[in-house]
């Protein structure tokens, strides 16, 4: 059973956003307008956080893709009281839509803010709806929903190793979530934290790697990478 | 004693207004089949509306889903799979060709059957039906059978089931017995869930949930 997990660049980000668009398109998430917008319930499963460091004239802008952060020790799976929120075998924060009832305890828990929350039936004018992916569920109105790390594609990999051989071992690489997929800098990589010779579980052993708030101990499946010290420069 | 006696009648006069209160809403759902207000614009999942939305376009069609009823299929023709079987020697995988590769079992187009067709039966009158939608470029609207409805999110894959010989009957009752399709099997998540638990398969919510 592999345990799947991300690491992210910084160095490499330039913040493109072409992972948030990849995402949006990949896992159906609405737009949700405007004014809802300004209300704090935009829905992005990962977003791009932008960060200005040194005096002028001396700036630099430093990008920081935040997603969830498919925690070990999750803060919102026991908060959840349909255990809708709970923790997969190969070590992801699942999200069950059908026993959700909207509570939003799981969202108030999350340390990284990467839960949404449905307040309203997501629209989609036609004929974009065409565009929809049939892999994967549309949400209704009242169900929390995050970053799955594509796993719709995690699931159709692992049946079509099956199909080759019993072992269903999936290859390092083969399998990718939309935004390491469209990673153009190559900062988001995706693979078995389980398996030490994977990319991601290397990179995750890099001295440029740290957690993001790793001080609340919730244990991230993501490291995050940067060149000098971690905390001073804020990642922490 | 004679309180006790005053509070159960008192109880069950409350049941029964809920009851006549309940059954007058369903009534007048039904009767109107009417749009739930919702103060924007009422979107529909189905129907023509300029915009798409998991929303249920009627409440009528929210407690349908609810109740989980099924209206009877209509098929544009009657689609005899035990002719097919018995008189034209198809596998189930020569027309649903999907079933062994992917997610889904698929529907042959009218084009597959024209590669007989053109020739067999052509003076019978589904033949002559099926004909006249080849000619227009269309495939007949087939009615689904099976499919739970979307607020169910399920997923399902054929592919893994095919590969381990698990037969079409277990899932879909004897269809070379079957004149036109018929829901021979429910598919409820038990019906899943047990055999998944026979066979050591996954019972992870995220494998049939997502
Ligand atoms: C000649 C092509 C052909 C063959 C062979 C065939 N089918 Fe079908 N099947 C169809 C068509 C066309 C439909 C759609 C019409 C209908 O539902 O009655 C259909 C519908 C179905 C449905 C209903 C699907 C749904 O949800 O609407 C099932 C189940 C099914 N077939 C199973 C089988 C099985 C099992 C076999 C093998 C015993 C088989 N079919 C053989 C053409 C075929
Ligand atoms: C391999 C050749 C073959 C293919 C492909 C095929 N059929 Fe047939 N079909 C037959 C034969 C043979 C009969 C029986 C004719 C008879 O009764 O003499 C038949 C009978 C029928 C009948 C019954 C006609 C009647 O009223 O007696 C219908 C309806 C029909 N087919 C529809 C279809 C449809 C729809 C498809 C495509 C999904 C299809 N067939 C594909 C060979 C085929
Ligand atoms: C493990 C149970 C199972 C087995 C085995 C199975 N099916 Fe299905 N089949 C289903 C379910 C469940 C659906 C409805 C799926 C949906 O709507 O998402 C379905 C849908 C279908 C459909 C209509 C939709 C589609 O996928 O195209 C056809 C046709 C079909 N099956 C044919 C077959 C044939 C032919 C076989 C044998 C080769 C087979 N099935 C084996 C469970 C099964
Ligand atoms: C007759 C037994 C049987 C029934 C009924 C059945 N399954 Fe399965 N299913 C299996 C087996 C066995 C496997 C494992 C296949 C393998 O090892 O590759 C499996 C695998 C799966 C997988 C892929 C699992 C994975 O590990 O990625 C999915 C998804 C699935 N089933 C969904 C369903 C759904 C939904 C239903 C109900 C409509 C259903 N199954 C009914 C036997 C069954
Ligand atoms: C093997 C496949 C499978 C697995 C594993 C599975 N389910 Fe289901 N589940 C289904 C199917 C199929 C249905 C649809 C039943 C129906 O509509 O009759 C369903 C329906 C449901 C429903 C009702 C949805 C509705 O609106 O009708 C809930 C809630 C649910 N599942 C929760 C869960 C939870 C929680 C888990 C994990 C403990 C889980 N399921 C695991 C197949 C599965």
């Amino acid at each position: 059973m592999p345990r799947w997990g991300m690491t992210v660049d910084l160095d490499r980000c330039t913040g493109c956003e072409a992972c948030v668009t990849a995402c949006h398109a990949e896992n159906n998430i609405p737009t949700v307008g405007p004014e809802e917008a300004a209300r704090g319930r935009a829905m992005h499963w990962i977003r791009v956080e932008r960060y200005w460091e040194g005096e002028f004239p001396d700036v630099r802008l430093k990008f920081r893709p935040v997603f969830c952060q498919q925690c070990d020790n999750a803060p919102c799976e026991p908060v959840c009281p349909t255990y809708a929120s709970y923790h997969t075998d190969d070590g992801l924060n699942a999200q069950v839509y059908n026993r959700c009832i909207g509570t939003r305890y799981c969202a108030n828990a999350c340390s990284y803010n990467v839960r949404f929350f449905n307040f309203h039936n997501p629209e989609w004018d036609r004929p974009l709806d065409l565009q929809l992916n049939p892999d994967v569920s549309v949400r209704e109105v009242g169900v929390m929903e995050k970053c799955t790390f594509c796993i719709q594609r995690i699931q159709a990999a692992r049946i079509e190793a099956r199909a080759d051989d019993e072992e269903g071992a999936i290859e390092d690489g083969a399998l990718q979530p939309a935004c390491a997929q469209s990673c153009t800098a190559n900062a988001l990589v995706f693979g078995d934290l389980d398996d030490p010779e994977s990319r991601a579980s290397r990179l995750s052993r890099s001295p440029r790697g740290g957690k993001l708030l790793e001080e609340l101990g919730a244990e991230p499946s993501v490291t995050y990478l940067q060149k000098g010290d971690w905390y001073e420069s804020g990642g922490g | 004693m004679n309180n006790e006696h005053k509070r159960t009648r008192r109880k069950r006069l409350a049941a029964l207004l809920m009851g006549v209160f309940a059954g007058a809403v369903l009534l007048i759902a039904f009767a109107v089949g009417g749009r739930v207000a919702t103060g924007q614009s009422a979107p529909a999942r189905s129907g023509s509306d300029s915009v798409f939305s998991p929303a249920h376009a009627t409440f009528r069609e929210a407690l349908v889903h609810f109740l989980g009823w099924r209206p009877e299929p209509e098929q544009p023709i009657p689609f005899p799979h035990r002719t097919h079987f018995e008189e034209a020697f198809l596998g189930c995988t020569d027309c649903h060709n999907g079933a062994a590769r992917g997610p889904i079992a698929r529907i042959p187009s009218v084009v597959f059957c024209m590669d007989c067709h053109f020739d067999i039966a052509t003076d019978r009158e589904p033949i002559q039906l099926l004909t006249s939608y080849y000619d227009r470029g269309q495939e007949p609207p087939w009615e689904r059978i099976y499919g739970w409805n979307p607020e169910a999110h399920v997923r399902f894959n054929h592919a893994p089931h095919v590969r381990r010989d698990i037969e079409c009957s277990v899932c879909h009752g004897d269809v070379t017995q079957m004149i036109v399709a018929e829901p021979a099997v429910d598919h409820t998540m038990s019906f899943c869930v047990a055999c998944h638990e026979q066979n050591q398969a996954s019972i992870d919510c995220v494998t049939c949930h997502y």
